[in-house]
Parts: C-alpha cells; sequence; structure tokens
C-alpha cells in the first residue's frame, strides 16, 4: 500500500479538518506532540468544564494523516469526560477514519497523544499557559522526540561511584553487573555495546521513540546483546549506600515502574 | 475541473508517439534475433547497429562504445561493479558525491561489503560539487570517482569539465549517472572527457526497460552477469529489438528538437520560479540559481510539509513531487536535499515541478493560480506558522 493510499475518510478530514485553530483562557490547557525535524508537530488545546471537554482545537504541521488523524480526534472526544478521553487511543483513531497505511501508523497517529498531553497537563494545574515555542534543541538532525534534558535524575549524585557512573572506562566495575545506561546519544550506544563483552545484563533506556532508520546509531542495538526500552526514562536512582533500583517512567503509558538493577551510567550530554 | 497537469516529468515520461510508431514493426513482423544467420536475423543486426550509432550520436560517441542494457540501474551497476573488479589490482578506492541518487549509494555500500573503500565528497549549498574537496578525497589507490551530471532532484548541474580536469592524467576513470540530464543539458563526452556515462531510455521520451551505457574506448569492464555473450560479452541476454530501436528513436528526436525545446522549457521554469517566490511568502528556492536543469523548479515553504501540499495540487488536478520523508518508503527525507545542507524540517516542506514536452504555458498560469492558496490554508492549519510570525 501507498504512503498517501488514503481511504475518503481520512481524506475528508485532511480537505475540511475539524476545530482548526487554539484556544485561551483559565479553563484551557495544552497538550503537544511530535517534532518538526520529524515532520510531524501537534498541539490540542481543550477547554474543560465539569471535567468533560467543552470544547477542542489542534493545529498540526504534517502530512495528510497528521491532519486528519488531529481532526478526527477533536471529533471523537468532544463532550467526553476526561477519563473517556485518555482510553481513545491511537487505534480508535485510526479505525474511526476507516484504516491508515500501515506506514503512517506509526510516525503519524500522533493526535491521540496530543489530547492526553493535554489531559495530562490540566490534571497537574498547568492551565490557561500558553505552549512553549518549540525551543532551538528540539530542530535536531535526527527523528524522535527531543532526548529528555538531561534531567536531573534524582538521587543520582547521591550515589555517585557507587554504582552511579558518568564514564565506563573502568569495566571491572560492570563485570555480571546489571547496566542501566541512559541515552545520551552515539556515545552511549556505543559504550552499551561495548558494556556486552563484560556483562550479559545491559540495558539501554531511552526517551525516544523506538528508530524506525537504520541511520540512527540506536538501530544498532536491535542486533545486540543489549535491551533497549524505548519511551522511557528513569527518574530517580535508589538505594541505601549503593544503588540498587531505578524508578522509571513509561512516557508512553504516563506510568512509573521500578526497575531492579546494580548500576547505572549517565555520560555526560553529547551532541546527539 | 480542468484537465490533469502533469509536472512530475522527472519520475516518469510518456514515450512519444513517434517512438512508438518506430517501435511498432519489431513487436511483429520484424522479430527475428541479431544472433541468427538468417534474414530476419540480418534485419535485426542491421536495426541493432543503426540503434547504436544514433545513440551514440546523441554524445559525440563511436558506435562501437555505446552497451545497451535494462536501464540507468543496471548501468550505474555494471559501469561501477565492472569496472573496479577488471581494476581492483590497481587499487580499491572510490569516490561518489554525498548527493548522489540513493541507487549511486547502494552500489558503494554494496562495493564497501566487498572491501574497497568508498569516500563521498560533499557539496555546497546550491548542490554542487567542490572541486577542491574532491581532490582532497583523491589518495593513491582512487581508481573510480562517480558524479552525477545533474540531480534530479533539486536540479543543479555538476561542473563536469572541471571535475573531468581534476582527475585527468591521473589514471582515475570519471563514470556519470546522466539521466537527469539527458535531453536537457548537452553531453558531449569529446568535449567532457567522461570515461563510462549512463542514459535512460525514458528519460529522453523513449520506452522504460531500457538503457544505455557509454564506456570509453580503452576502458576495461567486467559483465556483472555472465551469459551468452552479447553486447561484446558484457551485457548478456537476448536483445530488447523493440526497445533499442525505441530508445535511438528518442535519441534522435531529441538531438533534433532539443535547443528549442530546453529553451521553451526554461522558459517555463524562470516563470514559475518567479512567479512563486513572489507571490509566497517565506518560500525559497532548492538548487542553484544558474546552473539548473531547464525544466527544474525546486522549492521549500517554511512551516509546511511536502505531502500535504501533493495531496493538495492532486485535489486540484495537478502532479509534482516532494522529497519529504512522509512520502518516503522509508520514512526519511531525500537524503538529497540533507546532503546540501537543508534541516530535516526544511526537507519536509519541499516541493517539485519538472517540465516536459507536453508543458504548456497554461500549466505555469494554474499553478501560480491555485499554490499560493494552499500554501496558506496549510499554513493555516499549522502550529510552526503562527509561532514564527510573532517571534
Amino acid at each position: 500500500m501507498k504512503s498517501t493510499s488514503y481511504s475518503e475518510k481520512t481524506l475528508d478530514h485532511f480537505r475540511n479538518p475539524r476545530n482548526v485553530g487554539t484556544l485561551e483562557g483559565p479553563d484551557v490547557a495544552v497538550g503537544k506532540v511530535g517534532n518538526p525535524v520529524c515532520g510531524d508537530l501537534m498541539y490540542m488545546y481543550i477547554r474543560v468544564s465539569d471535567d468533560r471537554i467543552a470544547e477542542i482545537r489542534f493545529q498540526t504541521f504534517g502530512c495528510g494523516s497528521a491532519v486528519a488523524t488531529s481532526s478526527m480526534t477533536t471529533e471523537l472526544v468532544k463532550g467526553l469526560t476526561l477519563d473517556e478521553a485518555m482510553k481513545v487511543t491511537r487505534t480508535d483513531v485510526a479505525d474511526a477514519l476507516e484504516g491508515l497505511p500501515p506506514i503512517k501508523m506509526h510516525c503519524s497517529n500522533l493526535a491521540a497523544d496530543a489530547l492526553h498531553d493535554a489531559i495530562r497537563s490540566w490534571r497537574e494545574g498547568r492551565r490557561g499557559e500558553a505552549p512553549a515555542p518549540p525551543k532551538a534543541g528540539e530542530f535536531r538532525t535526527s527523528c524522535g522526540p527531543p532526548i529528555a534534558e538531561p534531567a536531573v535524575i534524582e538521587g543520582a549524585e547521591e550515589l555517585l561511584a557507587k554504582g552511579v557512573y558518568h564514564g565506563v572506562e573502568d569495566p571491572a566495575a560492570f563485570v555480571d553487573k546489571r547496566v542501566l545506561i541512559v541515552d545520551r546519544g552515539k556515545p552511549s550506544v556505543d559504550a552499551a555495546l561495548a558494556l556486552t563483552k563484560h556483562t550479559g545484563r545491559v540495558i539501554f533506556m531511552s526517551a525516544n521513540k523506538e528508530p524506525s532508520s537504520k541511520d540512527d546509531p540506536r538501530a544498532s542495538l536491535k542486533r545486540s546483546d543489549v535491551k533497549a526500552i524505548y519511551e522511557a526514562e528513569p527518574v530517580a536512582v535508589l538505594g541505601e549506600g549503593e544503588v540498587e533500583k531505578v524508578r522509571v517512567h513509561d512516557i508512553r503509558e504516563n506510568e512509573e515502574y521500578e526497575l531492579f538493577v546494580d548500576a547505572v551510567v549517565i555520560l555526560a550530554e553529547a551532541d546527539n | 475541473m480542468p484537465s490533469r497537469i502533469y509536472l512530475d516529468y522527472q519520475s516518469s515520461k510518456p514515450v512519444d508517439p513517434r517512438v512508438v510508431d518506430a517501435m511498432r514493426p519489431w513487436f511483429t513482423e520484424r522479430f527475428g534475433n541479431p544472433s541468427s544467420l538468417h534474414l530476419e536475423g540480418d534485419e535485426a543486426t542491421e536495426a541493432l547497429d543503426g540503434s547504436r550509432e544514433s545513440v551514440a550520436r546523441f554524445i559525440g560517441a563511436d558506435r562501437d562504445e555505446i552497451i545497451f542494457t535494462s536501464g540507468a540501474t543496471e548501468s550505474n551497476n555494471l559501469a561501477i561493479i565492472g569496472y573496479v573488479t577488471r581494476n581492483r589490482r590497481r587499487g580499491d578506492h572510490i569516490v561518489i558525491a554525498e548527493s548522489e541518487h540513493i541507487s549511486i549509494h547502494n552500489i558503494a555500500k554494496a562495493l564497501e561489503k566487498q572491501g574497497f573503500k568508498v569516500s563521498k565528497v560533499g557539496v555546497d549549498q546550491y548542490g554542487r560539487v567542490s572541486v577542491e574537496k574532491l581532490r582532497r578525497k583523491i589518495i593513491d589507490t582512487t581508481i573510480l570517482v562517480s558524479i552525477g551530471w545533474a540531480s534530479s532532484e533539486i536540479g543543479t548541474i555538476q561542473p563536469m569539465q572541471e571535475i573531468a580536469a581534476v582527475l585527468r592524467g591521473r589514471g582515475i576513470v570519471l563514470h556519470s549517472d546522466a539521466v537527469a540530464a539527458e535531453g536537457l543539458v548537452p553531453i558531449d563526452v569529446r568535449r567532457v572527457p567522461v570515461d563510462l556515462l549512463t542514459l535512460s531510455s525514458n528519460d529522453i521520451y523513449g520506452p522504460k526497460g531500457l538503457g544505455a551505457l557509454y564506456i570509453r574506448k580503452g576502458v576495461n569492464i567486467a559483465p556483472v552477469m555472465p551469459g551468452g555473450g552479447q553486447e561484446r560479452g558484457l551485457r548478456s541476454g537476448t536483445e530488447d529489438m523493440p526497445g533499442i530501436v525505441g530508445m535511438a528513436a528518442a535519441a534522435g528526436i531529441m538531438a533534433a528538437e532539443m535547443p528549442a525545446e530546453t529553451l521553451r522549457l526554461a522558459q517555463y521554469r524562470d516563470r514559475l520560479i518567479e512567479g512563486v517566490l513572489d507571490r509566497i511568502p517565506r518560500s525559497y528556492l532548492n538548487g542553484h540559481p544558474k546552473a539548473r536543469l531547464p525544466n527544474n523548479a525546486h522549492f521549500r515553504f517554511d512551516a509546511i510539509e511536502g505531502e500535504s501540499l501533493l495531496l493538495s495540487l492532486k485535489d486540484r488536478g495537478i502532479a509534482a513531487s516532494t522529497g519529504s520523508a512522509c512520502s518516503s518508503k522509508t520514512l526519511e527525507p531525500s537524503h538529497t536535499l540533507i546532503s546540501y545542507g537543508l534541516l530535516h524540517e526544511e526537507a519536509h516542506g519541499s516541493l517539485e515541478f519538472t517540465f516536459g514536452r507536453w508543458s504548456g504555458p497554461a500549466d505555469v498560469d494554474r499553478v501560480l493560480e491555485v499554490l499560493p492558496g494552499i500554501v496558506e490554508r496549510l499554513r493555516s492549519l499549522s502550529p510552526l506558522y503562527e509561532k514564527e510570525e510573532k517571534a
């Protein structure tokens, strides 16, 4: 199927998108997803009243399916409670459009994610705020959402040299350890691959989406012994006197879970 | 609704009806095999020789310097792989341009797996190969340089004369894929000393599935497909006589009509470029402003995406092309666009129009009539445009 073999319904929503625009006011929250580098960027604005989506608007930079999925999402969730709207998935949106070309399922069906992001913003009290303009750092040359700011990982400083490392120069420290290595671009990929010589358990964690291109250095992990986890980020390193586990934020599901490891490698931020 | 306007001649061209007429007898009445010794065979041999002569004349070559192939992809493979495998004892290093068509990059990748070394020479902001950079890429073991005569995408024409001059006297063979340039810029292998040149039949309004490779006398290559020994043993397989006769007819027509035709197309190109840049804010021309193919207008527009542009143009009956990732099989933007310094989001907003033999002035009018509105509508949906405007 060609990437542009769209259903009539999809084409209709592309040609006549519903609910285009922005909303303002103290009862408005904004969700954002995508990255212009990858050819998709969406903003979803919701006005909430009595825990329901009273009004919804979107703006989208992207291909035909990006526009159509945004438009369809606004139609699907208008009037729903926030709980109901959180349950609307990418698949629901694609189904409502009578299907999308398979290649578009991954890349441009982000509208439901933007909606969920808006609801999260609302629930976390970020209301009446204009969306942050794209930051310079977001205009990178590779795809996927921007790497999480070298966010402060709680506990990482306290456990430095007690299981937290900023480099892998000393392989002895990792022998037979369960090592979590945080995505910091190609150097971290290389480090992860190198570590597999010393231990059987290397987890590579990336806030990015799974690479869709073979040119992405992360793609080389697929054929390696490294276990790669995408759309996830460590928020805290936990342990008494030494690293015992990390708390992980699953970005897609917006859930947190714990993962038991012996070592965490956080390289200095590098150019991607 | 007005009839379709086809402005994607770089992707595919119709076969000229005069070419179809020339081909027709070779399907039915004249079906002989040039290798046969009977009358039907002799007839085919004569047509094969005449066709070779016609294609050779088109680029200033001799008849025995032309090999017929199944198209540009095969010609590129035969030229590059055939040459480097035959001449490996002389060196194992080849140089290609970063901006080359993906088919050349993939040949280079295949050769790397066989142990050859590949260097890629960068291009400037207009997509032109820097002769200085090329000189620095050349080492003692370099045996072949492959640079496309022009980019089918951004339309930039390479300084082939200067490139050939860099290589002269160093025993390095120069290959050029000329499919984007043939029929649009004069190519004369006596004036620009390339050693291997790839031609395609459809790019001069001949049938698809046919191409040719020019091999300068004295340049030795090995076949990549062993067989019955046709085409001097370099390209085995019974000759596709209808295709060969068709390509030859196409070359003859093109040679006669090219000077006037390229002037005509350049007028459309210039009027379109001027009109678009004038009427659409934040629109840019990709590729070289002067050294560009006479039929090529390649733009990019801030804050909108190419596939959306194509769909909108399609609704208005206009066929064009884009280098955006969203329209590609790999979801990666065109590497030609990236290779000359565009950011990904810029490559996503690219739009290419290519004129051809059946284009007319009304096509330009129609594009200029509808494109500004399409760009405006898509920008009205785009979060990027508003933000940039506010900033």
